[in-house]
């Protein structure tokens, strides 16, 4: 990076600009190419500053006693980590974000196979279901929440109100939380409604790669529908379910805006981000909540590699 | 997968729509009801007599309500419109050297851009927010557009790298033969070739930033830039508000994305599908 960053003297230089392979205009120059650095240092100045650096001061602070109303800041070692896992809080968020992981990957990954075998069809209107497919992707956290809280409420929402018509309940219930594992379920539903269709499309696309006479094979040997599936549309699509996982691993361990917005503080459904957040903003511990970021990292990293060994297979056509 | 059973299409179409549909239309029918036609059990399915009032107090007259209601509303437009130009400009250009140009360090800066798409974005919040602080930029357009750019630069930056790099070569290299300079083959060849996937980017960029939420939570810290999404969540914690109004302030905040994902839903698919390629 570093040659690029002046953007002034293009004269001689001991650095040899790889201009080749450019037929015309490789011999109009002849130092160091300066135009791609000057296309590339927005770019690199932004994920420096605004990226790498901070990422580093994420690394660095977790081990710093850092109190912005309580100064000094100075080294601690692993201090702000051992008083993580002796928060009670920290530790039942911790259970609560691998529930809404575990939900939401295999929640959404499944339902989004299934969706993309019907999208992968031909039929009238199918330009028009993929548009309302990913209506709920495109809309924020927040509203997806909101929207939701008028299907759970316990007073005025659709789900009470079905099930009473139907007399499968006799009055009227409280979803959110009462019962943690109810309440992550429908939280992380919410979640699921917006991160459902990108991973339909990852996995429609993977589909479309299939070629059309393995299908027809399949078919004169007589293979049933679910065979046809387990044994050629699932092995292919691997890739597309993989990138549909990693980004379902990403976005459900780092959940904030549903949780936060459904069930505000409350410990049934808080998660590990919003941990982090009340710990740095609200408490203002910055070091601790360096901590715990890093810890949520590290975590996200190591999950989505593992999904990636387990799930990921090269398919070739 | 050729000879599906109609009844297992049928069947997966109904519920796609349903899934997608019923929340939303759930929310509108309630913003279209008075508190006390909403508190019936069992609940009215359509609203008995469809009323704005909800939307008026959101948006008309004034108090505090409606003032911060439309404030956001501009914060928002503002936030994202900006967010949306700084993004495309920067990625365009370092997609276009990245697809086309060889250079010492392309591969490190290229490697470490695609790296960060891999962090989850909340690793840097609170980096981000000392940074800020530092600067005097907490609080300010300039400093959430920043840290906005700053998060969706990768992904642009990767749809356009492959958009790009599928292009033709040919046509590029006659312009160049013709005498033409880089930048003039830039900005005569590639972005008009490129024009379907900067809009793709674009519309991307747009609905992203529109769906910030923890960022400008922590970031902004009055009404002189929270965006919609900060305003309407607030109203959802307070539990004062009653719940026809809170639906109303969903719909609201959902209309914008909603006819763009509706409208523009072609842009969006390509974009995502070029953006995950590989």
């Amino acid at each position: 990076m570093s040659p690029g960053k002046r953007t002034s003297v293009p004269a001689p230089s001991l650095t040899y600009g790889e201009g080749r392979r450019r037929p015309a205009g490789a011999g109009r120059r002849r130092g160091v190419d300066l135009l791609p650095y000057a296309l590339v240092t927005p770019l690199a100045l932004f994920i420096l500053g605004l990226a790498l650096v901070p990422a580093a001061f994420t690394i660095g602070g977790a081990f710093f006693r850092m109190q912005p109303l309580d100064p000094p800041t100075r080294f601690t070692g692993i201090e702000n980590f051992r008083d993580l896992f002796s928060d009670a809080a920290v530790r039942s968020t911790i259970g609560n974000t691998a529930l809404y992981v575990v939900i939401g990957v295999t929640v959404s990954t499944v339902m989004a196979i299934l969706m993309a075998i019907i999208l992968q069809q031909k039929f009238t209107g199918r330009g028009v279901l993929i548009a309302v497919l990913i209506l709920p992707w495109a809309l924020p956290g927040v509203v997806s929440a909101i929207v939701w809280s008028t299907i759970w409420d316990s007073n005025a929402g659709l789900l009470n109100s079905v099930l009473t018509s139907f007399h499968l309940i006799d009055h009227y219930q409280v979803f959110l939380g009462q019962s943690p594992l109810v309440t992550i379920l429908a939280i992380e539903l919410v979640q699921i409604w917006q991160i459902a269709p990108l991973s339909t499309l990852l996995i429609l696309a993977s589909l479309q790669n299939i070629p059309g006479e393995l299908y027809e094979a399949a078919n004169l040997d007589g293979c049933s529908p679910w065979a046809t599936f387990r044994r050629i549309t699932l092995p292919l699509v691997r890739p597309g379910i993989t990138i549909a996982m990693v980004q379902a691993v990403i976005v459900t361990l780092n959940v904030f805006d549903q949780p936060y917005v459904l069930n505000g503080a409350a410990s049934t459904g808080a998660s590990l981000n919003m941990q982090t957040y009340f710990i740095s903003f609200q408490n203002l511990d910055f070091g601790e909540g360096y901590a715990l970021s890093l810890l949520i990292t590290a975590a996200t990293l190591v999950v989505s590699f593992g999904v990636l060994k387990l799930v990921y297979r090269p398919v070739e056509f | 997968m050729k000879r599906r059973k109609p009844w297992f299409r049928r069947f997966g179409v109904l519920f796609i729509l349903l899934w997608s549909l019923v929340p939303i239309y759930w929310a509108v029918n309630a913003s279209l009801q008075t508190d006390q036609q909403i508190s019936s059990k069992p609940a009215h399915y359509v609203p008995p007599t469809p009323t704005l009032a909800n939307y008026v107090s959101l948006l008309g007259g004034s108090g505090a309500l409606p003032d911060s209601v439309r404030r956001s509303s501009l914060n928002i437009f503002i936030e994202c419109g900006a967010a949306t130009i700084v993004t495309v400009l920067l990625s365009t250009l370092a997609a276009y050297a990245f697809a086309r140009m060889k250079f010492r360090g392309r591969n490190v800066l290229f490697y470490s851009v695609l790296a960060t798409m891999a962090f989850p974005a909340y690793t840097t919040l609170i980096p981000l927010y000392q940074i800020l602080t530092r600067f005097g930029l907490v609080n300010t357009y300039t400093g959430i557009v920043l840290v906005y750019v700053s998060g969706f630069l990768p992904l642009a930056t990767w749809i356009l790298y492959n958009y790009m790099s599928s292009l033709p070569v040919a046509i590029e290299e006659a312009g160049q033969v013709d005498g033409a300079s880089r930048m003039q083959v830039l900005w005569h060849v590639v972005i008009p070739l490129a024009r379907p996937g900067i809009v793709s980017t674009a519309i991307i960029t747009f609905l992203f930033a529109w769906g910030q939420f923890l960022f400008p939570l922590v970031l902004s810290s009055d009404l002189s830039t929270q965006p919609l999404t900060v305003v309407i969540a607030a109203l959802q914690g307070r539990h004062v508000v009653p719940f026809t109004l809170l639906s109303a302030a969903g719909v609201l905040a959902m209309a914008v994305p909603a006819v763009i994902a509706v409208m523009l839903n072609k842009h969006i698919v390509s974009g995502l599908l070029t953006g995950s390629v590989k």
